[in-house]
């Protein structure tokens, strides 16, 4: 696989929520808005790029039998660094995010990526990795962030915290509540899951017949 | 065999005493600024719930006063002044909503008319419960001309507070802690008039 392969898989083919399904917690409860979305995606791919290149140098020094620790270690570090650099120099967002952003050592997808990919492979390669699933990740929560805030409230890219007050569509009166509680988290990301299901498969057959 | 575990064991042990390492430097370069950033916002937050004053100065015996009244979600007390004027009492309040504790701070002025009401921090349901944080609920005309005799209700409760729609136990929060904030501006005032 060459280095655009790594980085498309990581996007589209192998995308953390539409493709693997991964991550759902924090996905289903920040995707209310873009900002949070965004914000959430960034903190996780800086994350996962600097875990995987971790685990990726270490990959011939870790012990099979204690690897998971290891990894748990190194990604819980990774994790409180973006914690605490966050809440130094962006309060604002880190106020938003507020138990998320800890949550990331939780979070499926570094795990996962550490294990399936970052154990095996080159730390260019790793890196390379973390990042396309990282944006893929971030590019996925701000897809959800934008169907839920838009028809939840009548607003895009509302961020207060950073004087920028969005724009509106339609009055806030008319928006669907539900859309921005968590029964619009779940609905939203089942409608755009079958879509992509209906999309790959069709694509699928178009390819075989 | 033995020589293996051994192995397994220092191996995971330089793993965490590195990453302890690094994360006291972290903790060490962050933890000032990140002190500095939440003083630097309490500060604003003084300032424009009593925007008369310019100073703000820590009341602790007032607040064990207010404490015993029965006002025990009031954590700090500060009397506001502008040179050697006192302009009114400003009071965090930490009350627990629905899904946080939302910080308050309240300003009274001197003369017992509640100068303003702000959200420092809170963690409640984006899109519901986080509008408490917005001008529409803090400053809508039930919390303006609001003497420190007076106690305050959501209109569910009977009183003329209008909550936000759909977050009623946000909202009953914020009038939990401003009425405390009222009752500490009174008992000040009356201590001042005996």
């Amino acid at each position: 696989m060459n280095k655009w392969q790594i980085f498309k898989n990581g996007v589209f083919n192998e995308n953390p929520i539409f493709r693997l399904v991964l991550g759902m917690c924090a996905t289903l409860a920040v995707s209310s808005a873009v900002v949070n979305g965004l914000g959430m995606g960034l903190a996780t791919t800086v994350v996962l790029v600097g875990s995987n290149m971790i685990i990726s140098l270490m990959r011939n020094v870790i012990p099979k039998e204690i690897r998971i620790p290891a990894y748990v270690v190194i990604i819980a570090t990774f994790t409180t660094i973006v914690d605490k650099v966050m809440a130094a120099s962006t309060p604002d967002l880190h106020k938003v995010l507020g138990i998320f952003i800890p949550l990331i050592v939780v979070n499926c997808i570094i795990l996962a990526r550490a294990e399936a990919f970052a154990s095996k492979n080159t730390v260019i390669d790793s890196a390379i990795d973390g990042l396309g699933m990282g944006i893929g990740f971030t590019l996925a929560l701000t897809v959800l962030g934008t169907v839920r805030e838009l028809l939840g409230t009548g607003t895009l890219l509302v961020a207060k915290d950073f004087g920028f007050s969005g724009i509106t569509f339609f009055p806030k009166e008319n928006g669907v509540l539900l859309m921005i509680l968590q029964p619009g988290a779940f609905i939203t990301l089942g409608l755009v899951l079958a879509g992509i299901n209906w999309w790959v498969r069709k694509k699928e057959e178009k390819n075989n017949g | 065999m033995v020589k293996k575990e051994l192995r397994l064991v220092i191996v995971l042990t330089i793993i965490c005493v590195v990453a302890g390492g690094i994360l006291a430097w972290v903790n060490s370069v962050t933890e000032p600024r990140i002190q500095a950033q939440a003083e630097l916002a309490k500060k604003k937050a003084l300032q424009e719930s009593l925007p008369a004053a310019s100073e703000f100065r820590s009341e602790q015996l007032l607040l064990e006063q207010v404490h015993q009244a029965g006002n025990t979600n009031l954590s700090e007390l500060f009397i506001g002044y502008h040179e050697t004027e006192k302009r009114g009492l400003v009071s965090i309040a930490d009350v627990r909503g629905y899904s946080s504790t939302i910080r308050l701070v309240i300003g009274v002025s001197a003369d017992g008319q509640l100068a303003g009401v702000k959200v420092i921090s809170q963690a409640e349901t984006p899109g519901l419960g986080v509008k408490i944080t917005e001008r529409d609920f803090l400053e809508q005309p039930a919390l303006q001309r609001v003497s420190s005799a007076d106690q305050l209700a959501v209109v569910k409760d009977g009183g003329n507070v209008q909550a936000v729609t759909g977050a009623t136990i946000s909202s009953r929060a914020v009038v939990r802690g401003v009425n405390q904030a009222l009752a500490a501006a009174h008992l000040l005032l009356e201590a001042k008039e005996q």
